[in-house]
């Protein structure tokens, strides 16, 4: 049985993306189960997704602990905890990350044996971040190397008809090229054998003892603190103000940000909260003399720590 | 429809309000950032507009959805409590908390400015269908209370399925045919309103200024006071989240969103787009309306929610 899990973000098309790998392996006569994890994660927020498939009956439930394949739409998830990405990751996973850099650098970043392939797509641009889910399928269908052209592109077809035919050449001529450039790399995946469950061995329990109510109900006693959780990871392009193009107008910026992630000092200047701005870009959309301009999270953090090195 | 009167700016025209201009908005914000909304929540941004006005003495009680999501242990992004309750209860709930707060404040246990706003906290989905036996019965009541329902127009918590408030056409993830949503939006300004409550009110996150006043002013009454937040969704409504605020003014604009108020019996609207822009400003920005353009032009339906709003302006006497 093959077992695949997919990182993104919410958005960037990864629970998509599942779905039509696993469409793909049903035509090719598999058994399958396809699922994105329904949590409390939100639209940028980190989400997963996973695949099984396989020729016997797939009795296996819950989330995949031990993946063969991990895919990953967004390479500054790596390095959040919450995210879990090389959560039960041993040498004979695939990883397959969507990264300016190579896979040498990973390998020695992460301290990883196995293979790592990289698929270099544009982030800075969001409109084409709509299409990380099909260039990371296609990829994936090949380093799996069960999965034939024909099958992935009716998949396709099938999962993305709703949005319309022009959605559909888009997305197949990105799943396809990726595809075609991973030829070399056909088969990388190999599938895990199946545990049986006699071999299973249950965690080691932590008793805890019973306390009352009172005692054990999770009742807050602080106001706000939320703050203490950094949604500031969620983003992948970045809100800069330019203070002289700022005409300190009603604080338009603050006061739209859903977040409260703007506030405005006592001489009327907006300051950036990016340990939770998200980066909708209201502000960057909504500012009367376009003070505000979008750029790549992923540069900024680059020169962020150009900077701090120096 | 009845007629209703119209009048320009009139929120708090015979009371003096602090929000006189843009100005007057608070710049620094009292809701707690970090939540698990979506990047570019209209209704977040209503919320944090709302929680400035109200302040931190206030008692959130929240049914279901989305925003139940505000408060997981150990996190909350209230000065104050909240307490979750089931789809269909918040107004119930809310009438447990009133009760609490009155008896303790009759057996002196807490003084009057000790005192706290309970506030209800709910989707549409709540508020246009499963909790609306639950209003209906604290309006009755009289409950001092005050509603605040996020309108994202279907159950976004879920997945976008379609609620009471979802607009004629719309794609949601049950009514994925060819001609979207079959059925209508549901009126529920003037289903609360037939209630007689205290105060009723239209709102939107991308008129800040009209929300700052009708919250003041609603804050100033007794009694049940309901409000209606319009919530453009990126994740339901499929558009770009730095668009929250374009789609929300265009909702303004076009005539779809009327802000309105209801108090002493009368029905006054608050902002009247004299030059309306055509609905399809606002449809063509969202991924919901997509098969009104693509592949080709759906005239009819385009005709169909052009006079609709047209109809509802119509009937408002100017
Ligand atoms: C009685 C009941 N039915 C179904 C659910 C599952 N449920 C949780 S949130 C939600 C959607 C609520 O929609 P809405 O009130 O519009 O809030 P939104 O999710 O859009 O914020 C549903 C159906 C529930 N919690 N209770
Ligand atoms: S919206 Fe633009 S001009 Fe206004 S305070 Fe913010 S940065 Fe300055
Ligand atoms: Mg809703």
């Amino acid at each position: 049985m093959f077992r695949i899990r997919f990182h993104g973000r919410g958005g960037q098309g990864m629970k998509a993306a599942s779905r039509i790998l696993g469409n793909a392996f049903f035509i090719e006569d598999y058994e399958v189960q396809d699922a994105p994890r329904y949590g409390a994660e939100r639209r940028g927020a980190p989400i997963f997704a996973y695949v099984r498939a396989g020729r016997e009956p797939i009795n296996e439930r819950g989330i995949i602990r031990h993946p063969d394949l991990v895919i990953v739409a967004d390479d500054s998830l790596v390095p959040v905890p919450g995210a879990g990405v090389m959560s039960g990751v041993d040498a004979r996973t695939v990883i397959l990350i969507n990264s300016e850099e190579s896979p040498q650098v990973w390998k020695q970043r992460l301290n990883f044996e196995g293979h790592v392939f990289t698929l270099p797509v544009e982030t800075a641009d969001r409109a084409e971040l709509r299409f990380i889910g099909a260039t990371c399928v296609g990829a994936a269908a090949r380093l799996l190397g069960v999965i034939k052209r024909e099958s992935l592109a009716e998949a396709i077809r099938q999962e993305l008809a709703d949005l319309g035919s022009d959605m559909v050449e888009i997305n197949l001529s990105k799943a396809l090229a990726a595809f075609d450039s991973m030829q070399a790399e056909e088969g990388r995946v190999t599938p895990a054998v199946t545990e049986s469950a006699a071999d299973y061995r249950p965690p080691d329990w932590i008793d805890l003892e019973f306390e009352d109510a009172r005692a054990s109900a999770p009742a807050i006693h602080a106001g706000a603190t939320s703050v203490e959780v950094r949604t500031g990871l969620w983003r992948t392009l970045r809100p800069v103000i330019d203070h002289d193009r700022c005409n300190r107008c009603w604080w338009v910026c603050s006061t739209f940000c859903p977040d409260g992630a703007i506030t405005v000092d006592s001489e009327g200047r907006p300051q950036i909260d990016y340990d939770h701005c998200k980066g909708c870009m209201i502000c960057v959309a909504q500012c009367p003399p376009h003070a505000i301009s979008a750029v790549s999270e992923q540069d900024a953090q680059a020169e962020e720590a150009e900077v701090a090195s120096t | 429809m009845s007629k209703t009167q119209t009048k320009q700016a009139p929120v708090s025209e015979a009371k003096v309000t602090v929000y006189r201009r843009m100005k007057d908005l608070p710049s620094t914000h009292l809701l707690g950032s970090g939540t698990a909304m979506c990047a570019g929540c209209g209704g977040l941004e209503a919320l944090h507009e709302v929680y400035d006005v109200i302040g931190a003495k206030s008692i959130f009680v929240n049914a279901a959805g989305c925003m139940t999501l505000l408060s997981v242990y150990p996190f909350t992004p209230f000065r104050g409590s909240w307490l979750y309750t089931a789809m269909a209860s918040a107004p119930a709930g809310a009438q447990g908390v009133r009760d609490a707060l009155d008896i303790l404040k009759q057996k002196k246990l807490m003084s009057a400015e000790e005192d706290m706003e309970v506030v209800v906290l709910t989707g549409d989905g709540s508020a246009y269908g499963m909790g609306l036996s639950s209003t209906s019965g604290a309006m009755e009541r009289g409950l001092d209370f005050l509603y605040l329902c996020y309108d994202n127009e279907g159950y976004g918590n879920t997945g976008q399925q379609y609620s009471g408030a979802t607009p004629h056409a719309a794609r949601t993830a049950t009514s994925k045919g060819e001609h979207g949503f079959a059925g209508y939006k549901k009126d529920l300004f003037s289903i609360w309103t037939a209630h007689k409550p205290a105060y009723v009110a239209t709102v939107i996150g991308t008129e800040p200024l009209d929300l700052a006043r009708k919250i003041e002013k609603a804050k100033s009454l007794k009694g049940p006071r309901l409000i209606i937040a319009m919530a453009p969704c990126p994740t339901g409504w499929n558009f770009d989240p730095q668009h929250t605020v374009e789609v929300g003014r265009l909702a303004v604009r076009t005539g779809i969103w009327p802000l309105k108020e209801y108090v002493d019996g009368n029905v006054v609207h608050t902002k009247v787009p004299h030059e309306r822009v055509p609905v399809e400003e606002y449809l063509k920005l969202q991924g919901r309306f997509r098969h009104l353009f693509e592949p080709q032009r759906d005239e009819t339906m385009l005709a169909e929610i052009q006079a609709r709003a047209d109809a509802y302006w119509d009937g408002v006497t100017q």
